[in-house]
Protein backbone atom coordinates (compact mmCIF):
# COMPACT_ATOMS: atom_id res chain seq x y z
CA UNK A 1 0.00 0.00 0.00
CA UNK A 2 2.82 2.35 0.93
CA UNK A 3 6.25 1.92 -0.51
CA UNK A 4 8.89 4.41 0.60
CA UNK A 5 12.43 4.38 -0.64
CA UNK A 6 15.32 6.52 0.59
CA UNK A 7 13.11 9.47 1.32
CA UNK A 8 15.14 12.47 2.43
CA UNK A 9 13.99 15.96 3.37
CA UNK A 10 16.33 18.82 4.12
CA UNK A 11 15.11 22.19 5.38
CA UNK A 12 17.62 24.99 5.12
CA UNK A 13 20.62 22.91 6.05
CA UNK A 14 18.82 20.78 8.61
CA UNK A 15 17.98 17.20 7.70
CA UNK A 16 14.49 16.35 8.91
CA UNK A 17 14.45 12.81 7.57
CA UNK A 18 17.35 10.91 6.13
CA UNK A 19 17.03 8.02 3.66
CA UNK A 20 13.85 6.68 5.19
CA UNK A 21 12.77 3.36 3.69
CA UNK A 22 9.76 1.28 4.67
CA UNK A 23 6.75 -0.59 3.35
CA UNK A 24 3.24 -0.92 4.63
CA UNK A 25 1.19 -3.79 3.29
CA UNK A 26 -2.53 -3.81 2.57
CA UNK A 27 -4.64 -4.27 5.70
CA UNK A 28 -1.86 -3.56 8.17
CA UNK A 29 -2.16 -1.20 11.13
CA UNK A 30 1.24 0.34 11.54
CA UNK A 31 2.37 2.63 14.32
CA UNK A 32 4.85 5.30 13.37
CA UNK A 33 6.68 6.04 16.54
CA UNK A 34 9.24 8.54 17.62
CA UNK A 35 10.00 11.34 20.06
CA UNK A 36 8.82 14.85 19.23
CA UNK A 37 10.79 16.30 16.36
CA UNK A 38 11.94 12.92 15.08
CA UNK A 39 10.52 13.50 11.60
CA UNK A 40 7.18 11.72 11.91
CA UNK A 41 5.00 14.57 10.72
CA UNK A 42 7.43 15.49 7.96
CA UNK A 43 7.27 11.95 6.60
CA UNK A 44 3.47 11.92 6.72
CA UNK A 45 3.27 15.32 5.05
CA UNK A 46 5.43 14.05 2.24
CA UNK A 47 3.37 10.89 1.86
CA UNK A 48 0.18 12.93 1.64
CA UNK A 49 1.78 15.14 -1.03
CA UNK A 50 1.70 18.30 1.07
CA UNK A 51 5.49 18.66 1.06
CA UNK A 52 8.03 17.44 -1.40
CA UNK A 53 11.02 15.31 -0.55
CA UNK A 54 14.55 16.46 -1.31
CA UNK A 55 15.41 13.00 -2.59
CA UNK A 56 14.01 9.51 -2.74
CA UNK A 57 10.65 8.23 -3.88
CA UNK A 58 7.38 6.98 -2.49
CA UNK A 59 4.36 5.21 -3.91
CA UNK A 60 0.82 5.02 -2.58
CA UNK A 61 -1.22 2.13 -4.01
CA UNK A 62 1.22 2.02 -6.91
CA UNK A 63 0.98 5.73 -7.75
CA UNK A 64 4.11 7.80 -7.42
CA UNK A 65 3.41 10.70 -5.05
CA UNK A 66 5.48 13.14 -7.10
CA UNK A 67 4.48 12.36 -10.67
CA UNK A 68 0.97 11.04 -10.06
CA UNK A 69 0.08 12.98 -6.97
CA UNK A 70 -3.68 13.46 -7.49
CA UNK A 71 -4.27 9.78 -8.07
CA UNK A 72 -2.12 8.86 -5.08
CA UNK A 73 -4.13 11.26 -2.94
CA UNK A 74 -7.39 9.62 -3.99
CA UNK A 75 -6.35 6.59 -1.95
CA UNK A 76 -5.52 8.50 1.20
CA UNK A 77 -7.65 9.70 4.07
CA UNK A 78 -5.43 12.05 6.03
CA UNK A 79 -5.94 13.56 9.44
CA UNK A 80 -3.21 16.12 10.13
CA UNK A 81 -1.83 16.91 13.54
CA UNK A 82 -4.06 19.30 15.53
CA UNK A 83 -6.96 18.60 13.15
CA UNK A 84 -7.46 21.82 11.19
CA UNK A 85 -11.14 22.39 10.34
CA UNK A 86 -13.31 25.17 8.93
CA UNK A 87 -14.81 26.38 12.17
CA UNK A 88 -17.49 28.44 10.45
CA UNK A 89 -19.16 25.38 8.94
CA UNK A 90 -21.59 22.90 10.41
CA UNK A 91 -20.43 19.31 10.91
CA UNK A 92 -22.65 17.74 8.25
CA UNK A 93 -22.02 20.60 5.86
CA UNK A 94 -18.26 20.27 6.29
CA UNK A 95 -18.23 16.52 5.76
CA UNK A 96 -20.48 16.84 2.76
CA UNK A 97 -18.09 19.43 1.30
CA UNK A 98 -15.12 17.18 1.96
CA UNK A 99 -16.89 14.20 0.42
CA UNK A 100 -17.63 16.13 -2.75
CA UNK A 101 -14.10 17.48 -2.82
CA UNK A 102 -12.85 13.91 -2.73
CA UNK A 103 -14.94 13.01 -5.73
CA UNK A 104 -18.26 11.71 -4.37
CA UNK A 105 -21.30 13.12 -6.12
CA UNK A 106 -24.68 14.34 -4.89
CA UNK A 107 -26.40 11.56 -2.97
CA UNK A 108 -23.21 9.53 -2.54
CA UNK A 109 -21.61 12.49 -0.81
CA UNK A 110 -24.53 12.86 1.59
CA UNK A 111 -24.53 9.13 2.31
CA UNK A 112 -20.76 9.07 2.75
CA UNK A 113 -20.94 11.96 5.21
CA UNK A 114 -23.79 10.30 7.12
CA UNK A 115 -21.96 7.01 7.33
CA UNK A 116 -18.74 8.67 8.50
CA UNK A 117 -20.70 10.56 11.17
CA UNK A 118 -22.29 7.34 12.33
CA UNK A 119 -18.97 5.49 12.55
CA UNK A 120 -17.38 8.28 14.55
CA UNK A 121 -20.40 8.99 16.75
CA UNK A 122 -21.10 12.44 15.38
CA UNK A 123 -24.75 11.96 14.38
CA UNK A 124 -25.95 13.86 17.45
CA UNK A 125 -23.98 17.01 16.60
CA UNK A 126 -24.35 16.99 12.81
CA UNK A 127 -26.01 20.42 12.69
CA UNK A 128 -23.67 22.11 15.19
CA UNK A 129 -21.08 24.66 14.17
CA UNK A 130 -17.60 23.16 14.31
CA UNK A 131 -16.45 26.22 16.30
CA UNK A 132 -18.73 25.19 19.16
CA UNK A 133 -17.44 21.61 19.39
CA UNK A 134 -15.12 20.33 22.10
CA UNK A 135 -11.65 19.07 21.29
CA UNK A 136 -12.79 15.45 21.39
CA UNK A 137 -15.57 16.06 18.91
CA UNK A 138 -13.31 18.03 16.60
CA UNK A 139 -10.93 15.10 16.60
CA UNK A 140 -13.81 12.91 15.52
CA UNK A 141 -14.75 15.32 12.75
CA UNK A 142 -11.17 15.07 11.52
CA UNK A 143 -11.39 11.31 11.60
CA UNK A 144 -14.78 11.34 9.86
CA UNK A 145 -13.25 13.54 7.17
CA UNK A 146 -10.45 11.03 6.65
CA UNK A 147 -13.03 8.24 6.31
CA UNK A 148 -15.63 10.01 4.25
CA UNK A 149 -14.78 8.59 0.84
CA UNK A 150 -13.75 5.19 2.23
CA UNK A 151 -10.11 5.43 1.16
CA UNK A 152 -7.90 2.33 1.22
CA UNK A 153 -5.36 4.03 3.40
CA UNK A 154 -5.78 6.14 6.52
CA UNK A 155 -2.88 8.31 7.63
CA UNK A 156 -3.50 9.70 11.10
CA UNK A 157 -1.05 12.11 12.67
CA UNK A 158 -1.31 11.84 16.45
CA UNK A 159 -5.03 11.06 16.50
CA UNK A 160 -5.35 11.01 20.28
CA UNK A 161 -3.32 14.15 20.93
CA UNK A 162 -4.95 16.30 23.61
CA UNK A 163 -7.82 13.97 24.41
CA UNK A 164 -8.86 12.83 27.87
CA UNK A 165 -8.34 9.18 28.85
CA UNK A 166 -11.90 8.14 28.01
CA UNK A 167 -11.76 9.76 24.62
CA UNK A 168 -8.37 8.20 23.96
CA UNK A 169 -9.90 4.80 24.64
CA UNK A 170 -12.80 5.53 22.32
CA UNK A 171 -10.56 6.68 19.49
CA UNK A 172 -8.37 3.61 19.97
CA UNK A 173 -11.39 1.33 19.76
CA UNK A 174 -12.49 3.13 16.65
CA UNK A 175 -9.09 2.73 15.03
CA UNK A 176 -9.11 -0.98 15.79
CA UNK A 177 -12.53 -1.30 14.17
CA UNK A 178 -11.39 0.63 11.13
CA UNK A 179 -8.46 -1.73 10.79
CA UNK A 180 -10.84 -4.33 9.35
CA UNK A 181 -11.50 -2.24 6.30
CA UNK A 182 -8.54 0.11 5.92
CA UNK A 183 -4.79 0.08 5.95
CA UNK A 184 -3.77 2.46 8.71
CA UNK A 185 -0.60 4.37 9.45
CA UNK A 186 -0.73 6.18 12.80
CA UNK A 187 1.95 8.44 14.08
CA UNK A 188 2.18 8.88 17.79
CA UNK A 189 4.53 9.29 20.69
CA UNK A 190 2.16 7.54 23.06
CA UNK A 191 3.51 4.03 23.37
CA UNK A 192 0.63 2.29 25.05
CA UNK A 193 -1.47 3.32 22.08
CA UNK A 194 0.76 1.48 19.67
CA UNK A 195 1.03 -1.58 21.87
CA UNK A 196 -2.74 -1.88 21.95
CA UNK A 197 -3.68 -1.05 18.38
CA UNK A 198 -0.84 -1.72 16.01
CA UNK A 199 0.32 -4.93 14.41
CA UNK A 200 3.65 -3.40 13.54
CA UNK A 201 5.76 -0.52 14.74
CA UNK A 202 8.20 1.65 12.87
CA UNK A 203 10.46 3.62 15.17
CA UNK A 204 12.04 6.78 13.86
CA UNK A 205 14.52 8.98 15.66
CA UNK A 206 16.56 11.92 14.39
CA UNK A 207 15.18 11.28 10.93
CA UNK A 208 16.36 7.67 10.71
CA UNK A 209 14.29 4.52 10.81
CA UNK A 210 15.55 2.63 13.83
CA UNK A 211 13.37 -0.45 13.88
CA UNK A 212 10.36 -1.97 12.18
CA UNK A 213 8.74 -4.98 13.79
CA UNK A 214 5.81 -6.19 15.89
CA UNK A 215 5.68 -4.64 19.36
CA UNK A 216 6.38 -8.05 20.96
CA UNK A 217 9.40 -8.71 18.79
CA UNK A 218 10.73 -5.26 19.39
CA UNK A 219 10.60 -5.70 23.12
CA UNK A 220 12.34 -9.02 22.82
CA UNK A 221 14.87 -7.94 20.28
CA UNK A 222 15.79 -4.75 22.00
CA UNK A 223 16.33 -6.74 25.15
CA UNK A 224 14.51 -4.45 27.47
CA UNK A 225 14.91 -5.78 30.98
CA UNK A 226 11.93 -6.90 33.02
CA UNK A 227 11.52 -6.16 36.69
CA UNK A 228 10.52 -8.28 39.68
CA UNK A 229 9.65 -6.85 43.06
CA UNK A 230 9.75 -8.85 46.29
CA UNK A 231 8.95 -7.95 49.86
CA UNK A 232 10.64 -10.25 52.30
CA UNK A 233 11.13 -10.38 56.09
CA UNK A 234 14.88 -10.25 56.54
CA UNK A 235 17.76 -7.80 56.54
CA UNK A 236 18.42 -6.00 53.24
CA UNK A 237 22.09 -6.97 53.01
CA UNK A 238 21.28 -10.67 53.41
CA UNK A 239 18.74 -10.79 50.65
CA UNK A 240 20.79 -8.65 48.28
CA UNK A 241 23.78 -10.91 48.78
CA UNK A 242 21.71 -13.96 47.82
CA UNK A 243 20.16 -12.26 44.82
CA UNK A 244 23.50 -11.19 43.38
CA UNK A 245 24.47 -14.81 43.16
CA UNK A 246 21.28 -15.91 41.43
CA UNK A 247 21.51 -16.59 37.66
CA UNK A 248 19.37 -14.34 35.45
CA UNK A 249 19.59 -11.37 37.80
CA UNK A 250 21.06 -8.28 36.26
CA UNK A 251 20.94 -6.16 39.36
CA UNK A 252 19.06 -5.97 42.63
CA UNK A 253 18.39 -2.84 44.60
CA UNK A 254 16.95 -2.14 48.00
CA UNK A 255 13.90 0.07 47.57
CA UNK A 256 12.79 0.55 51.17
CA UNK A 257 12.22 -1.12 54.49
CA UNK A 258 8.88 -1.36 56.32
CA UNK A 259 9.70 -2.45 59.83
CA UNK A 260 11.23 -5.91 59.49
CA UNK A 261 10.20 -6.14 55.88
CA UNK A 262 12.52 -5.31 53.01
CA UNK A 263 11.36 -4.33 49.52
CA UNK A 264 13.82 -5.23 46.75
CA UNK A 265 13.56 -4.54 43.06
CA UNK A 266 15.29 -7.01 40.79
CA UNK A 267 16.12 -6.22 37.18
CA UNK A 268 16.14 -9.42 35.20
CA UNK A 269 17.65 -10.30 31.89
CA UNK A 270 15.14 -10.13 29.03
CA UNK A 271 12.42 -12.76 28.97
CA UNK A 272 13.47 -14.46 32.13
CA UNK A 273 10.97 -15.29 34.83
CA UNK A 274 12.61 -15.53 38.25
CA UNK A 275 9.50 -16.07 40.33
CA UNK A 276 9.89 -19.77 40.83
CA UNK A 277 13.56 -19.51 41.72
CA UNK A 278 12.79 -16.75 44.17
CA UNK A 279 10.11 -18.84 45.79
CA UNK A 280 12.54 -21.72 46.24
CA UNK A 281 15.11 -19.40 47.69
CA UNK A 282 12.66 -18.07 50.28
CA UNK A 283 11.66 -21.57 51.35
CA UNK A 284 15.27 -22.61 51.56
CA UNK A 285 16.17 -19.68 53.79
CA UNK A 286 12.86 -19.71 55.66
CA UNK A 287 12.30 -16.03 54.92
CA UNK A 288 8.65 -15.07 55.00
CA UNK A 289 7.55 -13.53 51.69
CA UNK A 290 4.49 -11.31 51.27
CA UNK A 291 4.88 -9.86 47.79
CA UNK A 292 6.22 -11.26 44.56
CA UNK A 293 5.38 -9.28 41.44
CA UNK A 294 6.78 -9.45 37.95
CA UNK A 295 6.42 -6.64 35.46
CA UNK A 296 7.31 -7.56 31.89
CA UNK A 297 9.12 -5.01 29.79
CA UNK A 298 6.81 -2.77 27.80
CA UNK A 299 7.31 -1.14 24.48
CA UNK A 300 8.03 1.97 26.48
CA UNK A 301 11.12 0.39 27.97
CA UNK A 302 12.24 -0.75 24.54
CA UNK A 303 11.60 2.69 23.10
CA UNK A 304 13.38 4.53 25.86
CA UNK A 305 16.29 2.13 25.63
CA UNK A 306 16.52 2.55 21.90
CA UNK A 307 16.17 6.30 21.58
CA UNK A 308 18.26 7.05 24.64
CA UNK A 309 21.18 4.87 23.65
CA UNK A 310 21.11 6.59 20.29
CA UNK A 311 21.24 10.00 21.87
CA UNK A 312 24.16 8.88 23.98
CA UNK A 313 25.96 7.51 20.93
CA UNK A 314 25.39 10.84 19.26
CA UNK A 315 26.72 12.76 22.24
CA UNK A 316 29.84 10.63 22.23
CA UNK A 317 30.48 10.99 18.54
CA UNK A 318 30.36 14.80 18.78
CA UNK B 1 -14.35 21.39 -13.35
CA UNK B 2 -16.32 19.57 -10.66
CA UNK B 3 -13.65 20.23 -8.05
CA UNK B 4 -13.63 23.85 -9.16
CA UNK B 5 -17.37 24.06 -8.65
CA UNK B 6 -17.25 22.39 -5.22
CA UNK B 7 -14.63 24.82 -3.91
CA UNK B 8 -16.20 27.78 -5.69
CA UNK B 9 -19.57 27.25 -4.07
CA UNK B 10 -18.00 26.65 -0.67
CA UNK B 11 -16.04 29.90 -0.94
CA UNK B 12 -19.09 31.80 -2.06
CA UNK B 13 -21.05 30.39 0.87
CA UNK B 14 -18.37 31.41 3.31
CA UNK B 15 -18.49 34.96 1.93
CA UNK B 16 -22.23 35.14 2.40
CA UNK B 17 -22.48 33.18 5.64
CA UNK B 18 -20.25 35.73 7.34
CA UNK B 19 -21.00 39.46 7.55
CA UNK B 20 -18.09 40.18 5.21
CA UNK B 21 -19.94 40.19 1.89
CA UNK B 22 -22.87 42.21 3.27
CA UNK B 23 -20.65 44.79 4.93
CA UNK B 24 -18.52 45.21 1.81
CA UNK B 25 -21.42 45.35 -0.64
CA UNK B 26 -23.52 47.54 1.66
CA UNK B 27 -20.85 50.09 2.53
CA UNK B 28 -19.45 50.28 -0.98
CA UNK B 29 -22.98 50.86 -2.27
CA UNK B 30 -23.67 53.49 0.37
CA UNK B 31 -20.43 55.31 -0.27
CA UNK B 32 -21.13 55.47 -3.97
CA UNK B 33 -24.75 56.47 -3.50
CA UNK B 34 -23.59 59.43 -1.44
CA UNK B 35 -20.95 60.26 -4.04
CA UNK B 36 -23.52 59.92 -6.81
CA UNK B 37 -25.86 62.40 -5.14
CA UNK B 38 -23.01 64.84 -4.57
CA UNK B 39 -21.90 64.66 -8.16
CA UNK B 40 -25.44 65.11 -9.45
CA UNK B 41 -25.77 68.16 -7.17
CA UNK B 42 -22.51 69.67 -8.41
CA UNK B 43 -23.41 68.98 -12.04
CA UNK B 44 -26.79 70.65 -11.64
CA UNK B 45 -25.10 73.84 -10.44
CA UNK B 46 -22.43 74.20 -13.10
CA UNK B 47 -21.85 73.29 -16.69
CA UNK B 48 -19.59 70.34 -17.36
CA UNK B 49 -18.64 68.78 -20.66
CA UNK B 50 -18.38 65.36 -19.00
CA UNK B 51 -21.12 62.83 -18.41
CA UNK B 52 -22.29 61.66 -15.01
CA UNK B 53 -20.63 58.29 -15.58
CA UNK B 54 -17.31 59.93 -16.35
CA UNK B 55 -17.48 62.28 -13.39
CA UNK B 56 -18.35 59.56 -10.90
CA UNK B 57 -15.67 57.09 -11.95
CA UNK B 58 -13.06 59.81 -12.36
CA UNK B 59 -13.60 61.10 -8.84
CA UNK B 60 -10.82 60.55 -6.32
CA UNK B 61 -13.46 59.64 -3.75
CA UNK B 62 -14.63 56.78 -5.88
CA UNK B 63 -11.09 55.43 -6.22
CA UNK B 64 -10.51 55.59 -2.51
CA UNK B 65 -13.41 53.30 -1.71
CA UNK B 66 -12.65 51.20 -4.75
CA UNK B 67 -9.01 50.58 -3.75
CA UNK B 68 -10.12 49.48 -0.29
CA UNK B 69 -12.46 46.91 -1.71
CA UNK B 70 -9.80 44.47 -2.89
CA UNK B 71 -7.64 43.96 0.19
CA UNK B 72 -10.78 43.46 2.25
CA UNK B 73 -12.25 40.91 -0.14
CA UNK B 74 -9.07 38.92 -0.72
CA UNK B 75 -7.00 39.02 2.47
CA UNK B 76 -8.81 36.01 3.96
CA UNK B 77 -8.57 33.63 1.02
CA UNK B 78 -5.29 31.82 1.62
CA UNK B 79 -3.87 33.58 4.69
CA UNK B 80 -6.65 32.26 6.89
CA UNK B 81 -6.28 28.73 5.55
CA UNK B 82 -2.56 28.84 6.26
CA UNK B 83 -3.06 30.17 9.75
CA UNK B 84 -5.75 27.62 10.61
CA UNK B 85 -3.84 24.80 8.92
CA UNK B 86 -6.80 23.97 6.70
CA UNK B 87 -4.63 24.52 3.65
CA UNK B 88 -3.13 21.16 4.51
CA UNK B 89 -6.46 19.35 4.47
CA UNK B 90 -7.47 21.20 1.33
CA UNK B 91 -4.32 20.47 -0.65
CA UNK B 92 -3.99 16.86 0.48
CA UNK B 93 -7.42 16.14 -0.97
CA UNK B 94 -7.26 14.91 -4.56
CA UNK B 95 -7.43 18.39 -6.07
CA UNK B 96 -5.09 20.33 -8.30
CA UNK B 97 -3.66 23.52 -6.85
CA UNK B 98 -4.75 25.46 -9.91
CA UNK B 99 -8.36 24.40 -9.28
CA UNK B 100 -8.14 25.78 -5.76
CA UNK B 101 -6.64 29.06 -6.96
CA UNK B 102 -9.21 29.53 -9.72
CA UNK B 103 -12.17 28.62 -7.51
CA UNK B 104 -11.18 31.08 -4.81
CA UNK B 105 -10.43 33.72 -7.41
CA UNK B 106 -13.73 33.44 -9.21
CA UNK B 107 -15.72 33.28 -5.99
CA UNK B 108 -14.18 36.64 -5.05
CA UNK B 109 -14.84 38.02 -8.52
CA UNK B 110 -18.47 37.03 -8.06
CA UNK B 111 -18.73 38.93 -4.78
CA UNK B 112 -17.02 41.89 -6.43
CA UNK B 113 -19.58 41.86 -9.25
CA UNK B 114 -22.33 41.79 -6.66
CA UNK B 115 -20.77 44.87 -5.06
CA UNK B 116 -20.87 46.70 -8.41
CA UNK B 117 -24.57 46.02 -8.96
CA UNK B 118 -25.90 48.69 -6.52
CA UNK B 119 -23.58 51.27 -8.09
CA UNK B 120 -24.96 50.64 -11.57
CA UNK B 121 -28.51 50.53 -10.25
CA UNK B 122 -28.03 54.17 -9.24
CA UNK B 123 -27.68 55.14 -12.89
CA UNK B 124 -30.69 53.10 -13.90
CA UNK B 125 -32.78 54.70 -11.16
CA UNK B 126 -31.68 58.19 -12.16
CA UNK B 127 -34.41 58.96 -14.65
CA UNK B 128 -37.22 57.50 -12.57
CA UNK B 129 -36.25 59.48 -9.51
CA UNK B 130 -35.29 62.83 -11.05
CA UNK B 131 -37.67 62.85 -14.01
CA UNK B 132 -34.85 64.28 -16.13
CA UNK B 133 -33.02 62.94 -19.12
CA UNK B 134 -29.97 60.88 -18.18
CA UNK B 135 -26.80 62.91 -18.04
CA UNK B 136 -25.03 60.05 -19.79
CA UNK B 137 -25.59 57.52 -22.55
CA UNK B 138 -25.82 53.76 -22.38
CA UNK B 139 -22.53 53.16 -24.13
CA UNK B 140 -20.67 55.07 -21.46
CA UNK B 141 -22.34 53.03 -18.76
CA UNK B 142 -21.52 49.79 -20.55
CA UNK B 143 -17.93 50.88 -21.09
CA UNK B 144 -17.55 51.80 -17.44
CA UNK B 145 -18.89 48.41 -16.39
CA UNK B 146 -16.42 46.64 -18.66
CA UNK B 147 -13.58 48.80 -17.34
CA UNK B 148 -14.43 48.18 -13.70
CA UNK B 149 -14.70 44.45 -14.29
CA UNK B 150 -11.29 44.34 -15.97
CA UNK B 151 -9.56 46.46 -13.33
CA UNK B 152 -11.29 44.49 -10.59
CA UNK B 153 -10.17 41.18 -12.04
CA UNK B 154 -6.54 42.28 -12.02
CA UNK B 155 -6.75 43.73 -8.53
CA UNK B 156 -8.41 40.62 -7.13
CA UNK B 157 -5.67 38.49 -8.66
CA UNK B 158 -3.16 40.72 -6.89
CA UNK B 159 -5.01 40.28 -3.60
CA UNK B 160 -5.08 36.51 -4.05
CA UNK B 161 -1.33 36.49 -4.56
CA UNK B 162 -0.73 38.64 -1.46
CA UNK B 163 -2.92 36.34 0.59
CA UNK B 164 -1.08 33.24 -0.61
CA UNK B 165 2.26 34.68 0.44
CA UNK B 166 1.53 35.07 4.15
CA UNK B 167 -0.47 33.51 6.95
CA UNK B 168 -1.23 36.94 8.35
CA UNK B 169 -4.36 38.56 6.94
CA UNK B 170 -3.36 42.07 7.97
CA UNK B 171 -0.07 41.80 6.12
CA UNK B 172 -1.85 40.42 3.07
CA UNK B 173 -4.30 43.32 3.14
CA UNK B 174 -1.63 45.98 3.66
CA UNK B 175 0.62 44.71 0.88
CA UNK B 176 -2.30 44.43 -1.50
CA UNK B 177 -3.54 47.91 -0.61
CA UNK B 178 -0.07 49.44 -0.92
CA UNK B 179 0.49 47.94 -4.36
CA UNK B 180 -2.93 49.05 -5.59
CA UNK B 181 -2.30 52.60 -4.30
CA UNK B 182 1.15 52.64 -5.84
CA UNK B 183 -0.33 51.58 -9.14
CA UNK B 184 -2.96 54.30 -8.79
CA UNK B 185 -0.37 57.01 -8.12
CA UNK B 186 1.95 55.79 -10.87
CA UNK B 187 -0.86 56.58 -13.27
CA UNK B 188 -0.66 60.26 -12.29
CA UNK B 189 3.09 60.45 -12.64
CA UNK B 190 2.79 61.25 -16.34
CA UNK B 191 1.10 64.57 -15.44
CA UNK B 192 3.62 65.69 -12.86
CA UNK B 193 7.06 64.37 -13.64
CA UNK B 194 8.96 63.12 -16.60
CA UNK B 195 9.25 64.61 -20.03
CA UNK B 196 6.08 64.71 -22.04
CA UNK B 197 6.30 62.16 -24.83
CA UNK B 198 9.19 60.22 -23.32
CA UNK B 199 9.03 56.43 -23.17
CA UNK B 200 8.61 56.44 -19.41
CA UNK B 201 5.69 58.84 -19.38
CA UNK B 202 4.04 56.89 -22.15
CA UNK B 203 4.62 53.64 -20.28
CA UNK B 204 3.23 55.01 -17.04
CA UNK B 205 0.25 56.37 -18.92
CA UNK B 206 -0.31 52.94 -20.32
CA UNK B 207 -0.44 51.23 -16.91
CA UNK B 208 -2.70 53.91 -15.42
CA UNK B 209 -6.01 52.56 -14.19
CA UNK B 210 -7.47 56.06 -14.11
CA UNK B 211 -6.59 56.73 -17.75
CA UNK B 212 -8.08 53.45 -18.90
CA UNK B 213 -11.15 54.12 -16.84
CA UNK B 214 -11.56 57.54 -18.48
CA UNK B 215 -11.66 56.08 -21.93
CA UNK B 216 -13.98 53.29 -20.83
CA UNK B 217 -16.29 55.88 -19.22
CA UNK B 218 -16.53 57.62 -22.56
CA UNK B 219 -17.79 54.41 -24.02
CA UNK B 220 -14.53 53.67 -25.80
CA UNK B 221 -13.77 49.98 -25.72
CA UNK B 222 -10.19 49.48 -26.78
CA UNK B 223 -8.57 46.05 -27.09
CA UNK B 224 -5.31 47.17 -25.46
CA UNK B 225 -6.64 47.46 -21.89
CA UNK B 226 -8.21 44.03 -22.33
CA UNK B 227 -4.87 42.51 -23.15
CA UNK B 228 -3.19 44.49 -20.39
CA UNK B 229 -5.57 43.57 -17.59
CA UNK B 230 -6.18 39.99 -18.62
CA UNK B 231 -2.49 39.20 -19.04
CA UNK B 232 -1.77 40.92 -15.73
CA UNK B 233 -4.44 38.77 -14.10
CA UNK B 234 -3.09 35.59 -15.66
CA UNK B 235 0.44 36.43 -14.53
CA UNK B 236 -0.64 37.08 -10.94
CA UNK B 237 -2.70 33.90 -10.78
CA UNK B 238 0.18 31.89 -12.20
CA UNK B 239 2.43 33.39 -9.53
CA UNK B 240 -0.10 32.44 -6.86
CA UNK B 241 -0.09 28.90 -8.17
CA UNK B 242 3.69 28.78 -7.95
CA UNK B 243 3.74 30.24 -4.45
CA UNK B 244 1.40 27.47 -3.29
CA UNK B 245 3.19 24.76 -5.24
CA UNK B 246 6.56 25.85 -3.96
CA UNK B 247 6.28 23.50 -0.97
CA UNK B 248 6.17 20.63 -3.41
CA UNK B 249 9.21 21.63 -5.37
CA UNK B 250 12.24 19.45 -4.96
CA UNK B 251 14.75 21.89 -3.58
Amino acid sequence: MIHVENLTKRYAGKTAIDRVTFDVGRGEIVGFLGPNGAGKSTTLKILTCYLSATAGSAKIAGHDIFTDSVRARQHIGYMPENVPLYTDMRVAEYLNFRARLKGLRGRDATLGAEEAMETTGLSGVSSKMIASLSKGYRQRVGLADALVNKPDLLILDEPTNGLDPNQIRQVRELIKQLGDRHTILISTHILSEVEVTCGRVIIINHGHIKASDTPQNLIRRLGAAGKTVIEVKTAPNLVLEELEKMPGVESASHVMSRGDWTVVEIATEPNIDLREALHELMIDRKWPLRELTRRTASLEDAFVGLTKSLDEERAESH
Amino acid sequence: MRVFYVIFSKELRSFFSSPLAYVVIGLFGLLNAWLFVSIVTVMSMSVTPRSLVYNLFDSGWFWMGFCFLFPVLTMRLFAEEQKMGTLETLLTAPVRTIQVVMAKYFATVTVYLAALVPVFLLFLLFRGVTGQAEAFHGGALFGAAVGLILIGMANIALGVLCSAMTSNQIIAAMVCFAVIMLHYFLGFFQYFGGMPGSLMTAGLGYVSNVDHMRSFSEGLIDSRPFIYYLSFTALLLAMTHHVLEFRRWRV
